[in-house]
């Protein structure tokens, strides 16, 4: 029994010593001569090991710039949400640029800023960073390269306050682009429909006159606030009312009143002057227009008059020679009274000796 | 240690050992849990002095083969510490938990310093730093999961006592 327990002890001995001398050798070997053994055991029994190793320290990378990839992908969506906007702003100042160079003169650019509040449903009116010391004055008008925005209600010195087509005290006279049809625009109260709530409403119209949806009606120049020629917006359909002897339309305005961030607002001088052309209405050009199309016309009416003249002078000329070819064959004497034509040799004759 | 007892030792074992790949990297801890000392030592203290300084010798081969510049100094520290635990099982292990941890804190020191002094990666204020410092920093922790870890599968194991 003691010896079997002292032979145990000596295997114990060995062995340990064994694994000792082992390990001490792996130690003292030299780098080359260690690399395949380790190898070998990186391949075949540490391989499983080393995949999960492999595995867990990605999930450690992985999930120690989690933060940071999500910081950067919220970055990122920032950056897109401020370039869409950038994108819109910087083509509302090119519109509003393009807007500038035609009309060269008689305008204040200005910022819009909203001052909707929350409880707020409607905007209605426009803070502009432009005031009286620049030239505005109160009922000048406010209008963005689409159109029409509104007119000046109060003018402090460096600032002042726009009224939108949406306020109720919102008035304009207005005209089609043929300049046959007036009516006066009011802000359409859409009663709790949002899809209308930005509307306007195109009274007076006369009851002979009807206008079809997508007609542009621009503002007419009566009254003195707008100048001529400003869009307004287009019609979409008509509004049942009361009124008889006038039809009331519904009106989709150029302008929609959360987009807008910088406009111009024309001086009186302008207003009074005219702008002419520059929203691209043919209300201005129309009478122009109608007049080339009338001396067209005048001129086809005259080449087709001259045609016919030309044709029945034709037809006379073959009716009279056979005319004259039948009666010499017949022998029946030709009336003297019958003229001949002057201007043309006469070769019915034999001439004369 | 009847067979059922083997085999759930080295299931033991082989969990302990797939945490050290696992888990570890990524805690990713300074004073990091040796898995390996835990697994190395709830073997050896199932087997003779000799085999477990095989099977420590085994143990620190895997180690090694995963740290080519000290190859063969995890090998001899764990052989060395395996021997230790056997060899010291019937002194001093006893079915205690905070026995257990300070078991295994020391064999965790004693492996340090053995790897560290035989790899010499490195030497004065670094190594007094890694040895005092650091290692047994790494020894609490791997002795608080190694009680932990025993605690859990304490329905498992069948401590064999002296």
């Amino acid at each position: 029994m003691a010896s079997a327990a002292r032979l145990n002890t000596r295997t114990d001995a060995a062995l340990l010593a064994g694994c000792v001398v082992l390990s001490l050798i792996a130690i003292a070997l030299p780098s080359d001569a260690r690399e395949p053994i380790s190898g070998a055991l990186r391949r075949t029994i540490v391989a499983p090991l080393v995949g999960m190793q492999r595995g867990a320290e990605r999930w450690r990378s992985a999930w120690a710039t989690s933060d940071a990839r999500q910081a950067g992908a919220d970055s990122v969506a920032m950056r897109a949400v401020n370039a869409q906007a950038l994108v819109l702003e910087n083509d509302q100042l090119r519109k509003i640029i393009g807007l500038g160079s035609r009309l060269k003169w008689g305008f204040v650019p200005a910022e819009a800023l909203h001052n909707t509040t929350p409880s707020e449903e409607l905007v209605t009116t426009l803070t502009l960073t432009a005031g009286s010391t620049a030239g505005i004055q109160r009922y000048s008008a406010v209008v963005a390269p689409d159109g029409l925005v509104g007119t000046i209600q109060t003018a402090d010195p460096t600032m002042s306050i726009a009224i939108l087509y949406t306020h109720p005290d919102f008035r304009a006279s207005a005209v089609t682009a043929d300049g046959e049809t007036f009516g006066m625009v009011y802000p359409h109260t859409s009663g709790g429909r949002s899809a209308e709530t930005y509307m306007l409403e195109l009274r007076g119209v006369p009851t002979r006159v009807t206008l079809k949806p997508g007609t542009v009606i621009y503002t007419s120049g009566l009254g003195g606030v707008f100048p001529r020629g400003i869009t307004i917006g287009t019609i979409v359909q008509e509004l049942k009312t009361s009124e008889v002897w006038t039809r009331t339309y519904l009106v989709r305005p150029a302008v929609s009143p959360s987009r807008v961030t910088s406009v111009l607002i024309l001086t009186a001088q302008r207003i009074t002057q005219g702008t002419g052309n520059v929203w691209g209405a043919t209300v201005n050009a129309d009478s122009a227009t109608r007049k080339i199309a009338a001396a067209g016309d005048s001129l086809a009416k005259q080449a087709a008059v001259l045609e016919a003249r030309a044709r029945m002078a034709a037809l006379d000329s073959v009716r009279r020679a056979t005319i004259d070819s039948v009666t010499r064959a017949l022998g029946v004497p030709t009336a003297p009274a019958v003229k001949r034509d002057s201007t043309r040799p006469d070769t019915t004759r034999p001439p004369r000796p | 240690m009847n067979w059922t007892g083997a085999v759930r030792t080295i299931i033991v074992c082989a969990i302990l050992i797939v945490l050290h790949y696992t888990l570890r990297p990524l805690l990713a801890w300074h004073a990091s849990i040796d898995f390996l000392v835990v697994a190395l030592l709830i073997g050896s203290v199932r087997l003779r002095p000799g085999t477990a300084a095989l099977y420590g010798f085994l143990l620190g081969l895997v180690s090694d083969s995963l740290a080519v510049s000290a190859f063969g100094a995890a090998a001899l520290a764990m052989s060395v510490v395996g021997f230790a635990a056997s060899w010291l099982k019937a002194v001093f292990f006893a079915d205690n938990l905070a026995l257990n941890g300070f078991f295994l804190f020391l064999a965790k020191w004693l492996f340090d310093l053995i790897f560290l002094l035989v790899s010499q990666r490195a030497s004065g204020a670094e190594l007094a730093m890694q040895l005092f410092v650091w290692s047994p920093l790494s020894a609490a922790v791997t002795a608080v999961a190694g009680v932990v870890v025993l605690s859990l599968l304490k329905p498992l194991m069948e401590v064999r006592t002296a």
